[in-house]
């Protein structure tokens, strides 16, 4: 029984995203000061599940695993959107879960939910923000999380998306800072070891829900992203300009799965039955 | 517990230290020996809109004084500008970390309210400053513009590459630290300008000024930062670097680096009065050691809008008026005759933030890049004093022995904080606990504190203490929000439409 329980949850990938921000998330409460904010936390996953709850009660679908998706959003939520008021951190998860159910094209949701979230509760209230300063620069706990998160990755097979954001972003970061700058290596690795770009890269532009579904689709959707972030972070100083950028990119997701088609990515897969261990 | 009825306010000047640097460095035109160790700017910036000012305390010969900071554009004279000294002290006496006192109240009755503030008004005086320009064109160095302004002879320089910048500078009479050269090439493919400044002899001596006054410029550029590694170049150890930044919108942090609220609001021994300068520095030194030597430190944070009218709390000395804001370079307020308790003389939305920032070259590999917030939430280094209640005390009931309970428990905590916060040896600071023992002993001489049932209602008694508002919205969010998921899914129930896996 024990062990058919652990095969459940080795099974659906988004058990370890759960388990994979909570780190993230516990990690800053415990070494980076974020104590302060518990009650945000608090609030965000309390209001992010009663709305998913309605939403469900709402479209009449409304199954075992409902909780799952809420509860990733709004941690993801917790650890990128900082907020001046209890009110903004209310909005913030009703945007991000209201959007799946709101904004959707063809049966899958638009936009990935906390980036909606993000971007939505910022430009209607200017009073939410992203700080992409606010993971300090521990080079090794960043490393194991990024470990971490490539676990994650096998398991929705997105494993492309990262590697693609890293080569490009990171490969034109490298070339301005140390080939064209002349800085030292410090100062490029500095500018690329943010917990933010982590977390997006990671996290965001792996939803399979929300980024385009072939692989070719998704290497040239993400090389396109990459390279619009770099221009507004190294021309124009805006640094939390990638989550901005996935923003206004997801819209063309549609077009390319039209494009390059591939199968629907389902969260517990049918055709691979619960291994079984004796 | 009664308190808060009467306190006084102790500002904290940290800046009486030896040699104060701008965020560039010194190019010591002589052998004179020269580091920078502490540096002072106020940043203000509405929308691209950035005025600098960069405070100088420099102790040596003023013809030795130079010094060179990169600039994202090349500044118009009437962007340079030098202004008066008193304006850094003025923000360092209003936003400093601060010393706070309060004195129990009789613990059976009573109350009383008086306040006292130390008040401190500045002179001031205005700038002047005369232009001039020159050509050249040599070693793939343009001088793009010169300027006398006030006591100094401004340059602003771009070039093709370091090594020719370098030349120039040396060629000169500027020396320059042996790594700049590997510094000045990032700005350079950046495409910033070199700002280069020294005094001018003449101008200087016609002037009554004893100090050089800082410089003050201003530019419009989305990029928002402090050359840090310059400085960097000659300096010995880590520097400490305070930030004045003031915003429409609300707090400035740092976006390349962590930036983290200093600690503060907690209690702290009462005979740290007169060993409270030594206390914060080694306070600002566990907290820097603590974040891995790479945070910025909020170390005061407060909403100056005209419309807010509690401008500090509790206040070192008066908040700036419109005229001190003007000279700091706030541009975007307009002054207003308003007279009323608490009114500001100005009409705008307007934030203060301090920063403190300890760098080296090995903790800092880049700038401080940084970025406007609509973080408005205060922040102060604040350390409270919570003096005992020296009279008599005589209650019927057990109150006054749960106040000298109270109050021993209170003064370990204290002592505690010493340890946690700044580091130091709690067990020399023994007899201030124990010193309630006397007390204890007269209103309980039988040593009732010491039965079973005193002990659990001293218990129940403190844990009710300690829930506070914040406890209890806490708990009722969580209940309100489990209680609604219950409601819901009951609802989905009876409309049959749960599928269980």
């Amino acid at each position: 029984m024990n062990s058919n329980r652990l095969g459940l949850f080795m099974q659906d990938a988004r058990h370890y995203q759960m388990t994979y921000l909570a780190i993230f998330l516990l990690t800053g409460i415990l070494f980076l000061d974020w104590h302060n904010n518990l009650l945000d936390y608090a609030v965000l996953i309390i209001t992010a599940l009663c709305i998913q709850s309605a939403g469900m009660i709402a479209v009449n679908k409304y199954h075992g695993g409902w909780w799952k998706s809420a509860l990733i959003t709004s941690l993801g939520l917790c650890l990128l959107c900082k907020t001046g008021s209890l009110q903004t951190t209310l909005l913030a998860a009703i945007l991000a879960i209201g959007s799946k159910f709101l904004i959707r094209f063809r049966g899958k949701h638009l936009f990935n939910p906390v980036n909606f979230g993000l971007v939505a509760t910022g430009l209607i209230t200017q009073d939410s923000w992203v700080s992409p300063g606010q993971w300090g620069s521990h080079l090794i706990l960043l490393l194991v999380l990024g470990a971490l998160g490539f676990i994650v990755l096998a398991k929705v097979q997105r494993w492309d998306a990262p590697l693609t954001f890293f080569i490009v972003f990171g490969g034109l970061m490298y070339a301005n800072v140390v080939w064209f700058k002349g800085w030292e290596f410090g100062v490029f690795l500095h500018s690329i070891t943010s917990g933010t770009l982590v977390l997006f890269a990671f996290y965001m532009i792996t939803d399979p829900m929300t980024t385009p579904r072939h692989r070719l689709g998704r290497v040239l959707w993400i090389s396109l992203m990459s390279i619009i972030s770099f221009v507004l972070v190294t021309q124009f100083y805006f640094y939390s300009a990638p989550i901005w950028v996935l923003f206004f990119m997801s819209p063309l997701v549609p077009i390319i799965d039209k494009i390059w088609m591939s199968p629907e990515y389902e969260w517990v897969s049918e055709k691979n039955p619960i291994i079984q261990s004796i | 517990m009664l308190k808060t009825t009467y306190f006084l306010v102790l500002a904290l000047l940290l800046n009486t230290q030896s040699a104060n640097a701008f965020c560039g460095f010194y190019v010591a035109k002589a052998d004179t020996k020269l580091f920078n160790e502490k540096s002072e700017v106020i940043l203000t910036r509405d929308g691209f809109e950035t005025v600098l000012t960069m405070s100088n305390d420099f102790k040596g010969d003023v013809k030795d004084f130079a010094m060179v900071i990169p600039v994202p554009t090349v500044l118009s004279r009437n962007n340079i500008k030098v202004v008066d000294r008193y304006i850094f002290d003025r923000l360092n006496g209003y936003s400093g970390p601060r010393l706070v006192e309060y004195y129990d109240e009789h613990p059976c009755h009573r109350y009383d309210y008086r306040m006292m503030e130390k008040m401190s008004i500045p002179s001031m005086e205005v700038m002047e400053g005369t232009s001039g320009s020159m050509e050249f064109d040599d070693y793939q160095v343009t001088i793009e513009a010169s300027y006398t302004v006030g006591e100094y002879d401004i340059l602003l320089l771009s070039a093709e590459e370091s090594l020719g910048l370098k030349r120039w500078l040396t060629d000169n009479g500027y020396q320059i630290p042996e790594k700049a050269e590997a510094i000045l090439e990032p700005y350079l493919k950046s495409d910033m300008k070199f700002f280069v400044a020294k005094v001018n002899l003449e101008e200087y001596s016609q002037s009554d000024y004893q100090n050089l006054r800082p410089i003050q410029i201003r530019y419009n550029h989305p990029r928002f930062m402090l050359p840090i590694r310059l400085g960097m170049a000659n300096a010995r150890g880590s520097q400490d670097l305070i930030v004045y930044a003031m915003t429409p919108k609300g707090r400035v942090e740092a976006t390349n680096y962590q930036t983290v609220d200093i600690p503060s609001n907690f209690n702290v021994p009462t005979f740290i009065t007169d060993q409270f300068s030594s206390f914060y520095k080694d306070l600002f030194a566990k907290a820097y050691r603590r974040n891995g030597r790479n945070a910025v430190f909020v170390e005061y944070a407060w909403d100056l809008s005209s419309s807010n009218y509690t401008k500090c709390d509790p206040c070192a000395t008066t908040p700036p008026a419109y005229s001190e804001l003007i000279d700091a370079g706030v541009h975007w307020i307009d002054f207003q005759d308003v007279s009323g308790w608490g009114a500001a003389d100005y009409d705008g939305n307007l934030f203060f933030t301090r920063l403190h920032v300890r760098y080296d070259e090995l903790h800092f590999p880049s700038d401080l890049e940084f970025q406007v917030t609509p973080n408005k939430k205060s922040h102060q280094g604040r350390y409270v004093m919570q003096h005992m209640y020296e009279g008599k005390i005589n209650c019927e009931g057990d109150a006054d022995l749960h106040y000298y309970l109270d109050v021993k428990d209170r003064r370990e905590e204290e002592l505690d904080n010493l340890v946690y916060y700044a580091g130091w040896d709690k067990h020399k600071y023994r007899s201030y606990v124990s010193s309630i023992e006397t007390h204890l002993d007269r209103v309980d001489p039988e040593k009732k504190r010491n039965t079973l049932v005193f002990q659990i209602k001293r218990f129940f008694r403190k844990i009710f203490m300690a829930l506070t508002p914040l406890h209890y919205q806490y708990l009722g969010i969580v209940l309100f929000g489990i209680a609604s998921l219950f409601f819901m899914r009951n609802v989905a129930r009876n409309r049959q439409i749960v599928r269980v896996q």
